[in-house]
């Protein structure tokens, strides 16, 4: 059966790039038509925190389709989905455990090694904004030079606000940006390392937490490397005043997987203005499965292939046909399908780099408790409301990533699934949080009543964790190529190679060295430790009898890198794939560095930029 | 890693801990009921907290209903009422743990649904109760939705579970209420 489409512009995916991009076509007057792999949102999203509250696993992907478990309420590892028996399948974190991770029946990414691939996504209307944290910093302008300023990786094409040629600068596309989206922050607060503002953000910051306090008196005078550890307030788009019709946070610490309440900014609300254009359509459950190029080098089509069930048979396939194609996959779904095209001879690939350079911030995680008489009362607020910014630029780059500091306020849920696992500890007489240790290494007692009550405020209210997001050095060798394996649209799933490098693990040592010193300063006991078996570790460079574990932070960059010339990179500035003049490559994929950023402003920065040259400069 | 000795103030608590004051009357168990308001007693005991904040009058939610029926299928039941209807004067919840038997995990089973909205098989409570434990984390079933945004675990955290507050925007900047009010003065 076919169901061929035609529009000016034909963008596959719905996520931010993608929403963002289709917006501005639509106020445009340009017809749009977006083809996006998963599921549409039900009419309202008290189904999605049903799924949440019931769920025993409570991990980021836990409220979406497809289902992780089946039933999604299971704690039993066994009832895991098989990827290869769904149409639209995705990493999620059951597929990181050390039983799953290279089990292609339990992980839909086939990971290679060394190392795992540690970050997820979503395939779903919104993408991974669905259960994105919100965070919404912009890049420091070293970020975009490090190898004019440092000396490694490569430099972007475009600055923050150093070039000459102002329209290669990013900065008012952040401004843009923070206000598409909806961003609180407070501009003195961000004013460090070189960025500056010209505007206010549109919304006043979140405020910091009890904790963020505590942990800013406490780190008053403390300097690293020079630079005192400043906590500063992060920018959120999260509403601290109504805005896009949606209400202010009410701080239910739950912004991953899903905000209950939609004070966090999420695609959907972009994609729901641009359907109010008139001019933008999508198609759900539609999975865009091969870019058609003609002679003349022009993409001619986007052929898909449409299913009803997430584990049923194919209903139709068709071709989408546009004047212009924009693949707003994220970096692991965008090169897929640019790989598996044209029989897999691949699409925008003369440079060859399709796929390679797959970068995250692989993330440093510390966790401590406060001094019994200095509790911080965590598991309230936004998951985040501040960070330590200044160590995320400085001469020690030439060496060792950098990294920024985001501090959690939920307790150690984060490290080791808190409060279930100590208050299952007491209840049950065992000391798998190491909160509830006893005489000769023995756990303490199982307690009940007041005494049950005791202690647990004695502990809980003191946690708190560090999560240090590093810079990764890109590497051609970590990439993404196409497996064997298959989905249930018998569609090749992404092959992963994926090592840390040295110049990577340094800085993961840098981050745990700081975190000690950072408890020490505060006179908190650290509880860090690597979980057991955990296959996201390696030995420490400092010390190897040490195991450093790393996690990821969910920001897939850098497959389909931009820069100025075509041989060395596979989009230009403008995110133009320099193989074919009416075929756009954007989202994270084109960040030729990881940068020290959470990576989703610029994303979207980089998102509003390439529309207003599509709109002004192609299509006009 | 660093550990936390509290031994000596867990053995001297343990001792006296002498909770559940409410005088129940002697009924049989199958007297829905009583069999209830005893359920209730033995939540408070095993909870530490005040049965106005657990199962107050007006109780819109009525998670003690789901509780209640949740532990009534357990084949331990009875025996479980038995034990606190006949524990000798001053006595508390610590006659349920006095062996390694069903009355002990189906106490356990009651905090763990009270606090975290959960339910163990009780083969599995019993196989984490020895020395050299399964590995981590001790699956269990979410009761239900409301289940779990009651639990206490948060609340005696001086927090709220994740994902269901009912405060309001900047809340988080302010130390919470004090423990008491949560939970309840007696305790």
């Amino acid at each position: 059966m076919c169901a061929d489409t035609t529009a000016d512009v034909v963008i596959i995916g719905s996520g931010m790039a993608g929403a963002l991009i289709a917006k501005e076509l639509g106020r445009a007057g340009k017809k749009v038509l977006i083809l996006e792999a998963g599921a549409e949102l039900p009419a309202d999203t008290n189904g999605y925190m049903r799924t949440f509250y019931n769920a025993y696993f409570k991990v980021p992907e836990i409220p979406y389709p497809p289902d992780v478990f089946t039933p999604t309420s299971s704690s039993d590892l066994n009832d895991l989905t098989d990827p290869g028996t769904v149409n639209a399948g995705r990493p999620t974190v059951m597929s990181l455990l050390p039983t799953n991770w290279q089990d292609p029946a339990k992980s839909y990414l086939i990971q290679k090694g060394p190392l795992p691939f540690a970050s997820t996504y979503e395939r779903i209307n919104g993408g991974t904004s669905r259960h994105w944290l919100g965070t919404s910093l912009r890049n420091v302008p070293n970020d975009f030079v490090m190898r004019d300023k440092y000396g490694v990786f490569v430099d972007w094409p475009l600055r923050y606000d150093g070039s000459a040629d102002k329209s290669l600068n990013l900065k008012q596309w952040y401004t843009k940006a923070e206000r598409a989206i909806g961003v609180s922050a407070d501009v003195a607060d961000q004013t460090y390392l070189g960025v500056t503002f010209d505007q206010p953000y549109p919304m006043p910051k979140i405020p910091l937490s009890y904790l963020d306090t505590k942990l800013s008196e406490g780190l008053k005078g403390f300097s690293q490397d020079g630079t005192e550890l400043k906590v500063r307030s992060t920018p959120a788009a999260r509403n601290s005043q109504p805005y896009q019709d949606r209400r202010v946070c009410a701080g239910n610490t739950n912004c991953i997987p899903i905000c209950p309440i939609q004070a966090k900014y999420d695609p959907s609300v972009t994609l729901a203005e641009a359907f109010r254009t008139g001019n933008v359509d999508i198609l759900y459950r539609t999975v865009a499965s091969d870019i058609v190029v003609g002679e003349n080098g022009r993409v001619g089509g986007i052929k898909f292939v449409r299913y009803r069930e997430d584990k049923g048979p194919r209903t139709e396939e068709g071709t989408a046909v546009g004047k212009l194609y924009v693949i707003a996959g994220n970096a692991i779904e965008t090169p897929r399908l640019l790989l598996m095209s044209m029989n897999r001879k691949g699409v925008a690939n003369s440079s060859g780099l399709v796929g390679k350079n797959l970068m995250d911030h692989p993330l440093y995680l510390a966790w401590a408790l406060m001094p019994a008489d200095k509790p911080v009362y965590p598991y309230r607020g936004p998951l985040s409301t501040a960070g330590i910014e200044d160590l995320r630029d400085g001469p020690f780059r030439k060496q060792r990533g950098a990294f920024r500091i985001e501090i959690g306020n939920e307790g150690w849920n984060f490290p080791i699934g808190d409060p279930q696992r100590t208050t299952m500890d007491f209840i049950n007489g065992l000391n798998q949080s190491g909160l509830n240790s006893g005489s000769g290494g023995k756990p303490g007692p199982a307690v009940w009543g007041p005494q049950l009550v005791e202690n647990l405020n004695r502990v809980l209210p003191r946690q708190f964790r560090l999560a240090f997001l590093i810079e990764q050095e890109p590497e051609e060798s970590n990439r993404v190529a196409l497996a064997d394996a298959k989905d249930g649209l018998d569609l090749p799933r992404p092959e992963i190679h994926y090592d840390l490098s040295p110049y990577t693990r340094r800085g993961m040592a840098a981050a745990k060295r700081l975190a000690t010193a950072i408890f020490n300063k505060l006179g908190a006991t650290e509880f860090t430790q690597p979980a057991p078996g955990a296959p996201s570790e390696f030995p420490s460079p400092d010390n190897p009898a040490e195991r450093i574990q790393f996690y990821g932070a969910g920001h897939l960059v850098g497959t389909y890198r931009m820069g100025t010339d075509k041989w060395k990179s596979v989009v230009d500035a403008d995110q133009k794939a320099w193989d074919h003049d009416n075929l756009y490559l954007v989202g994270c994929g084109t960040f030729p560095t990881v940068a020290t950023a959470n990576p989703t402003l610029t994303l979207a920065a980089l998102s509003l930029r390439t529309v207003d040259h599509i709109v002004k400069k192609v299509l006009n | 890693m660093t550990v936390i000795t509290r031994r000596t103030v867990l053995t001297g608590a343990a001792a006296a801990t002498a909770v559940g004051t409410v005088n129940v009357p002697v009924a049989s168990a199958g007297d829905d009921k009583a069999d209830l308001a005893s359920f209730i007693d033995i939540s408070v005991a095993l909870t530490g907290i005040a049965q106005e904040k657990l199962a107050p009058d007006l109780d819109p939610i009525n998670i003690k209903q789901a509780y209640f029926e949740q532990a009534q299928k357990d084949p331990a039941f009875d025996d479980l009422l038995a034990r606190w209807r006949n524990r000798p004067a001053g006595a508390g919840a610590e006659v349920f743990f006095t062996q390694r038997d069903p009355v002990r995990y189906l106490a356990r089973n009651i905090i763990i649904a009270w606090y975290l909205g959960g339910w163990c098989k009780t083969e599995v409570l019993e196989s984490y109760d020895v020395p050299n434990p399964p590995p981590f984390p001790i699956p269990f079933t979410v009761i239900n939705a409301a289940a779990y945004t009651q639990g206490w675990a948060w609340r005696v955290a001086q927090a709220h579970p994740m994902g269901y507050s009912e405060l309001r925007f900047g809340y988080w900047a302010d130390k919470p209420f004090a423990l008491p009010v949560l939970i309840g003065s007696k305790k």
